[in-house]
């Protein structure tokens, strides 16, 4: 069952032979990946149902029965969190990072396939952790997905008694999942690489998710931190969090505890978060835009340096969370300061996505229209929040619907649009067969502009000063009538982005049995994870050895070269024959 | 700077690239051993928001030290020293371990194995008697901050070597399986690094928790709390 990652010969002796070794209790990288994959996305879709029927109720108030102020909070709390950390975390490092890394940098699997498996089964039962606080008495926590205290473990707060002890729970269980997965990544990407395969060989891809997988090995500590000592608090009777607090009438017996000490704690997590989810999408999307523009990627090694500044920088900015909580100057200033720094390799980034694109020979296939999709919504997002992260915008706008556009904007729809782009590039590899064109462009147009008629008017709604988090506005005199109207034509966009969803769904199903057989290497990449023996690979990934690299991932539109490219894993033997084959057919024309 | 060098390096340049060494020749040892180093840094910063956190309470007004006054149940550690005494032991049978798996020892290897494991057991009954004396005295665990942290610490200190002792136990099952003694000392290798990490937590933590009002206001002072 379990391959040596970096064992030259494949062992036969290995293969799983029973289904259930096969797909249910596999030690292959790819399955596991599938596994968390659908996973999460299924997982995701119960949050993108939460998050329609809050719609609902923002844009027809009081005209659904089933939504009261309690559970539009819980909905609220289980979309926040779930698609922050059970989907789009678990989506790009365990069903991305554990498809590609093997892949990518030409190992047979990863280093620790026992422990690989063991990290899914783990973060399963973390999933089914959280969405059992939907079937218990008081259902899930509607403490907001930040969960601060003292309001998150209080009687009066939805979900206080055992919702709120599931959700810390889970997330326990799925940072023991994710070090487990974690430690598997980062170990492979530094001791399994093929011959050749130096580190400044590797695809941005690998980058990202390798410096990812740092940012969440040391940044998840912190939430499983204060998930135990707010566990404490609650089950225990301790103040770590709780201080002297007169609830519903009655004093309790906390004293002393620090609830800002929570914020820290949280936002300590919370802002690498966004980076563990940002950092693979950044370098999927550049290994998409280079294969598709035919370009070699622009600025490769400021692109690296950039990942990396980004990686270390997103441990000194988590305080301007935490603005309106109320800090000393100077630390306002400090975290001012360092939020704007870390848009300048963010900036130098987006600017090396477009000088690629720029005059390259850009094929519109489905997974270019969504990076190019992700190059406007990322650069939206990313500017509001370098305007959020000014304390004098910041607090004015904390608590409106402006932050709710830009997250969504900057760390919803941005990482999305990559998913989408890199399922679409790699799911011939996965199955050997395209997802349709015509129904790939119709998901596209849908999510692209229906995200846009979603978070546009949002950001205006916060300028008028719509406070977010509210169940329902109620009437206020400053704001203007037409904001419900606006509100309305949101939830309708939303419904129709929920929508289009399906039609991918569709897709995925029948692409997966009927889509047009797309061959070896479709798009005409580099990378090695398309150079595999059998195709699609198979157990072992590499046939009877694994691959020797001779050069980047990014060789591109190469003079004189037949079919314009050269795979990394080509000798220098080979690249003059595919030279000679060129100029021996311009002789025959 | 090796990282710095790697970073400079021009991979549109083929010739550049020979000169930087690839990882074909490593193993599963040296796999392990960087998933080791990444797991302590893991538990590292663990255990220092623990401190930071700890360090910030030890200046509210409810926070009452465990030593410094005689009354107080750390004022005199024995009970602590001696629970060191044990893991100190623990790490140091398993180099003896270690070295004896290098000679190809079974009698070494059972003997130093065996001590391992009591010590190691040794000093987790150590802790729960500490925590079942601090109960009996009334020294609760909700009923100060002090009280609360020690036994968080002391908690979350034991529940990783409880999971060294599962990986410790795997070791052994797996040497009674193949009787690699090759195996047994690159094993018992990575697990001696773990006792040490954890004896190095454990005596910072002997040093945090039985500190005096006045000590924690220096470090306070020092921190800027």
């Amino acid at each position: 069952m379990e391959n040596i990652a970096i064992a030259d010969q494949v062992d036969h002796s290995s293969h799983p032979n029973s289904f259930l070794t096969k797909y249910v209790w596999s030690q292959d990288h790819k399955v596991i990946a599938i596994q968390y994959s659908i996973t999460a996305i299924a997982v995701g879709l119960i949050a993108l149902i939460l998050s329609g029927v809050m719609r609902l109720q923002l844009g027809f108030p009081n005209e659904f029965s089933f939504i009261d102020p309690s559970s539009y909070l819980q909905f609220v709390t289980m979309h926040g969190m779930i698609m922050v950390i059970y989907l789009l975390t678990a989506l790009l490092l365990g069903g991305f990072g554990n498809y590609l890394i093997p892949l990518m940098i030409g190992a047979r699997d990863m280093v620790f396939p026992y422990l690989n498996m063991l990290s899914y089964w783990t973060y399963l039962l973390s999933v089914l952790v959280l969405v059992s606080s939907f079937f218990v008495s008081g259902g899930p926590t509607g403490a907001g997905w930040t969960l601060y205290p003292p309001q998150a473990i209080l009687s009066g707060t939805p979900g206080a008694d055992a919702g709120i002890l599931l959700m810390l729970i889970s997330l326990a269980i799925f940072i023991v999942a994710f070090t487990m997965g974690g430690l598997n990544y980062v170990s492979t990407i530094l001791q399994a690489r093929a011959k050749g395969m130096t580190l400044m060989r590797m695809p941005l891809t690998i980058w990202g998710i390798f410096v990812a997988t740092i940012l969440g090995l040391l940044a998840f500590p912190a939430l499983l931190v204060s998930a135990i000592m707010m566990i404490f608090d609650k089950v225990v009777g301790t103040s770590f969090f709780m201080p002297a607090i007169l609830s519903l009438g009655e004093t309790l017996d906390h004293s002393g505890g620090s609830p800002i000490l929570f914020q820290h704690l949280f936002w300590f997590f919370g802002h690498p978060e966004v980076y563990i989810v940002a950092l693979p999408a950044f370098g999927m999307v550049s290994d998409v835009i280079a294969v598709h523009a035919r370009k070699n990627i622009f600025g490769y090694r400021m692109m690296v340096w950039a990942i990396v500044a980004i990686g270390g920088l997103s441990f000194v900015v988590w305080a301007h969370h935490m603005y309106v909580s109320g800090m000393n100057p100077y630390f306002g200033f400090f975290f001012a300061t360092t939020t704007l720094i870390i848009a300048i390799p963010t900036a130098l980034k987006v600017y090396n996505w477009l000088l690629t694109l720029w005059r390259g020979n850009i094929h519109l296939t489905v997974p270019m229209l969504f990076a190019i999709g992700f190059i406007f919504t990322f650069t939206h997002g990313g500017l509001t929040g370098l305007m959020l992260g000014n304390v004098v915008i910041d607090l004015p706008l904390s608590d409106t619907f402006f932050v709710v556009a830009h997250f969504h904007m900057v760390m919803g729809v941005s990482p999305v649009m990559v998913l989408f782009a890199a399922i679409y590039h790699w799911f011939p590899l996965l199955t050997g067969r395209f997802l349709n064109n015509t129904l790939g462009k119709f998901h596209f147009w849908g999510t692209f502009l229906g995200t846009y008629a979603i978070y546009l008017p949002m950001h205006y709604l916060g300028f008028l000063g719509v406070p977010r988090r509210y169940f329902a506005m109620g009437e206020t005199d400053f704001i203007p009538e037409s904001a419900q109207t606006l509100n309305e034509g949101i939830t309708v966009s939303a419904i129709i982005v929920g929508l289009v969803q399906l039609v991918f769904i569709a897709n995925l199903i029948w692409s997966t049995f009927k889509g047009k057989k797309s061959g070896r290497n479709p798009w005409q990449a580099t990378s090695l994870e398309w150079q595999t023996a059998q195709f699609p690979p198979g157990h072992g990934n590499w046939g009877e050895h694994v691959p020797q690299v001779h050069r980047w991932a990014y060789d591109y539109s190469v003079p004189e070269v037949k079919d314009d490219f050269i795979p990394q894993n080509f000798s220098p033997e080979e690249v003059k024959y595919l030279i000679s084959d060129e100029n021996n057919r311009r002789e025959d024309k | 700077m090796q990282i710095l060098k790697t970073l400079r390096m021009k991979p549109w340049l083929a010739q550049e690239q020979e000169t930087e060494p690839f990882s074909l020749a490593t193993n599963k040892e040296k796999a392990a051993s960087t998933a080791l180093k990444f797991f302590l840094a893991v538990i590292t910063v663990i255990f220092f928001l623990f401190t930071v956190t700890f360090l910030q309470r030890t200046q509210s007004y409810d926070f009452q030290a465990l030593s410094g006054e005689p009354w107080l149940p750390f004022s005199n550690a024995s009970m602590l020293w001696q629970n060191s005494f044990y893991l100190l032991m623990a790490s140091i049978s398993i180099i003896l371990a270690n070295k004896s798996a290098n000679f190809q020892s079974l009698k070494g290897v059972v003997i130093s194995l065996t001590a391992t494991a009591l010590f190691t057991v040794m000093f987790i009954g150590g802790q729960v008697q500490v925590w079942q004396q601090l109960n009996q005295s009334g020294f609760y665990i909700y009923a100060n901050p002090a009280n609360s942290y020690y036994f968080l610490l002391t908690g979350m200190h034991a529940l990783h070597i409880v999971a060294g002792v599962m990986v410790f136990i795997r070791c052994i099952c797996l040497f009674s399986l193949d009787l690699s003694y090759q195996g047994l000392a690159s094993r018992l290798k990575l697990c001696a690094r773990y006792w040490h990490f954890l004896l190095f937590i454990w005596l910072f933590l002997f040093f945090l928790l039985t500190g005096d009002a006045q000590t924690f206001k220096t470090i306070a002072l020092f921190c800027g709390f």
